[in-house]
């Protein structure tokens, strides 16, 4: 009993008590609230990426891609042990591709600008149907039935856009209906090396810009990025954004056919941007009409990848996606011929480095707790000097070393314990209020403390992981308690007449 | 009752060894009030630390009841100095930060754990209380001891070392720091509760005055006991 009467009454007596309370809050609170960042960060990169692809990814390095067509493809995958936890799929053909786009230099001249992308064919519906693609669609955000057609105003756009490069261009707008397959003059400012139809273009009356008619054109929904550009004033700090490529401009996207190394190339016209937040991404993927990327690239209606979205059942349970349903999908191919992952496996290195560079920030944040530890220790050191003839005292009334002990060991779990419970509280309040706490220190200090154009998100990602925080409290607590053993060991060694004689 | 025999005892200080009781034999009473005199340096503290097991003789034996009580094993002479015996110092050694009912309960304390404290609470504070109204602190019991004067400071002491019921009472110079009147009124309380108590007292001071109330007076010289004789009190 005079264990815990004397550990609450030297708290409540010693001032340097509080300094070690102080240390180890501070010391919690900041392991909390960087976890709890870091973690916001690590999830939401994760959500991205794992809307990005779908739960399983089936794909070949085969220029011309699988052997069978998409359907059958799918129906093999249907076919396995895994068969009926697959919700939907969706073929896809991905290849690298040049992107060409006319910017206006400062005379109005077209200066054409080359950018590599990654160019996706897809089923925009069907892709819809296995992630969050239409999550990440600019016009069409959240849509069932996201598309490539045009809007009247990227109509619109597109038929000035003509008119202006070639007011002839007018009369010569492919309408919807036109055979496919045959490119279309005048599509483009640099005019590749198109085959003009035989035929003389069909002539149509002037457009009515008020009611617009879709043209033939395919279209494509570039990254975000590759669309806009920043600038950032160097005197205020503000960044301005600038559309580069909008809605019904085009493009020409030029990558490789399938039958070999032959360059292929098209015209499209932009109708939507994609914006994932994850700037790799952004700057990156262009997504086309499937079938318009098999036809460019001479593909027979083949695919090379399919993405696989699994039954809810499953999907969140990700040991048993990669070690059950992907080992089942992959018995339907041959080792050669194609690649079974889950989306954690596609993305394995850059998961792998966040989890590493969370665990490195950890140890390395720990050491500020293990700072607490040794104020802890010399605030104890202290304490024990002091109380050499209470020590005495105690012994002469009957109180065993290993009593002693337990006062000091107990004293610096009661000031870990409290430490730990101030430190929760004010971790979680910095957590909560994070995003108004950096904007107090921006308007105090007139720097933006986090830059929301570096990460597109527009408040600081957290997320409480109530574990972490559990294990960061056993953590400071536990180190708390291991500093103070050390003075404790010499407070109950102390000879009892010594302690009693000390001035 | 408490036996001393051939005590040795030295301290070491740097590379001299002083040896501070040199073959000292000792018999005290069961009841008996035994002051214990002689100059400054001459053992008197050590060998009240001896007989209450706070320090272990280099040679000799001490004996309580019989039984030996030099050599011990940790938690017996933990009890031992919790239960049978009873403390009181020359600067009283309260403790700060606890109320003089809590410095009283201490040894209550030391003895419970808390479940058991919480079921004995009420008896062990009535006690407590009991015993502060005896030594006349009855109006004390939430004061801190910075707050007491030195006679009460001295009398809170003498309650605590009373709380466990024990049966031998070791004062090591209990009136060294107050005035002659309070001195008095300590040695006047040590006497009651050794006549009405039945507590044996082994009591050092410097006073040959405040010895002379007690039964018998040793007085003890370079570490041995030189003359012990009856005080006047107990010849009358």
């Amino acid at each position: 009993m005079y264990k815990l009467l004397l550990c609450v009454r030297y708290l409540r007596t010693r001032y340097l008590a509080f300094v070690c309370i102080v240390s180890v809050m501070l010391g919690v609170a900041t392991l909390i609230v960087v976890n709890s960042v870091m973690s916001g960060f690590s999830t939401k990169l994760k959500e991205r990426l794992h809307g990005i692809l779908s739960d399983v990814i089936v794909e070949t390095e085969r220029s011309n891609g699988f052997d069978e067509s998409p359907a059958e493809v799918m129906a093999k995958l249907k076919a396995t042990e895994a068969g009926p936890s697959i919700a939907a799929m969706a073929p896809t053909v991905e290849v690298f591709a040049l992107l060409q786009f006319n910017l206006k230099d400062r005379y109005g001249r077209p200066v054409p600008v080359t950018k590599h992308v990654r160019m996706i064919g897809i089923d925009a519906e069907q892709q819809a149907q296995v992630g969050r693609f239409a999550q990440y669609l600019h016009r069409q955000k959240g849509s069932l039935h996201p598309s490539f057609a045009l809007t009247p105003e990227a109509l619109d756009r597109f038929t000035r856009n003509r008119l202006a490069a070639d007011p002839d261009a007018a009369f010569r707008i492919p309408l919807e209906g036109t055979p496919p397959g045959q490119p279309q003059p005048g599509s483009f400012l640099n005019e590749p090396n198109i085959t003009i139809p035989a035929s003389p273009p069909v002539v149509v009356p002037p457009p009515d810009l008020a009611a617009p008619q879709t043209p033939r054109l395919p279209g494509v929904i570039l990254g975000y990025s590759i669309a806009h550009t920043r600038w950032k004033d160097p005197e205020t700090g503000e960044a301005t954004e600038y559309a580069l490529l909008k809605p019904g401009d085009d493009v020409m996207l030029a990558t490789v056919g399938s039958g070999g190394f032959k360059p292929v190339y098209s015209t499209f016209v932009v109708t939507d941007y994609f914006q994932s937040e994850m700037s790799e991404y952004d700057g990156s993927f262009v997504y086309v009409p499937l079938d318009e990327l098999q036809r460019l690239r001479g593909m027979d209606g083949k695919c090379n990848s399919i993405q696989v979205k699994l039954t809810d059942d499953v999907r969140d349970n990700p040991m048993f996606v990669n070690n059950v349903i992907v080992p089942q999908l992959a018995k339907a191919f041959h080792p050669t011929e194609a690649r079974v992952a889950s989306w954690q496996q596609h993305q394995g290195p850059l998961l792998a480095a966040i989890d590493i560079e969370r665990g490195i920030l950890n140890l390395l944040l720990f050491m500020i707790v293990g700072v607490a530890g040794f104020s802890v220790l010399a605030i104890f050191t202290m304490i024990v000097s002091e109380k050499y003839r209470d020590i005495g005292i105690l012994k002469s009334l009957g109180a065993s070393n290993r009593g002693i002990l337990a006062i000091f060991i107990g004293y610096g779990l009661l000031l870990g314990v409290i430490g730990c419970l101030l430190g929760t509280g004010l971790g979680l309040a910095i957590t909560e209020y994070i995003n108004e706490i950096e904007a107090g220190l921006t308007a105090i200090t007139g720097q933006q403390v986090f830059d929301r154009s570096v990460y597109y998100f527009d408040r600081i990602p957290t997320n409480i992981d109530p574990m972490t925080v559990l294990l960061v409290n056993v953590g400071a607590a536990g180190i708390a308690v291991l500093f103070s053993v050390l003075p404790a060991l010499r407070a109950a060694r102390l000879h009892p007449v010594r302690a009693l004689r000390f001035e | 009752m408490l036996v001393a025999d051939n005590l040795i005892k030295s301290y070491r200080r740097h590379a001299d060894v002083v040896r501070v009781l040199n073959g000292l034999n000792l018999t005290v009473h069961d009841g008996e009030f035994v002051s214990i005199v002689g100059a400054s340096g001459s053992g008197k503290s050590t060998l009240l630390h001896l007989l209450g097991t706070l320090d272990a003789p280099d040679a000799g034996t001490i004996w309580f009841d019989g039984r030996r009580i030099d050599n011990l094993p940790g938690r017996e002479r933990d009890r031992l100095r919790n239960r049978t015996f009873g403390f009181i110092f020359q600067f009283y050694h309260l403790l700060p930060e606890l109320s003089t009912l809590d410095n009283v309960l201490m040894p209550a304390y030391v003895n419970h754990s808390i479940l058991g404290w919480w079921r004995t609470r009420r008896v062990w504070r009535a006690r407590a209380e009991e015993l502060l109204h005896r030594v006349g602190l009855g109006h004390r019991l939430t004061h801190k001891p910075r707050e007491l004067s030195g006679g009460e400071m001295q009398r809170a002491a003498v309650a605590r070392a009373l709380m466990s019921r024990p049966r031998v009472l070791l004062a090591d110079e209990p009136t060294g720091n107050l005035d002659v009147n309070t001195g008095n009124d300590i040695v006047r309380l040590l006497r009651e509760l050794n006549r009405d108590d039945g507590v044996t007292i082994v009591m050092v001071t410097h006073n040959t005055e405040l010895a002379a109330g007690t039964d018998r007076v040793i007085r003890m010289v370079q570490g041995r006991v030189q003359e012990e004789r009856p005080s006047l009190l107990a010849a009358v």
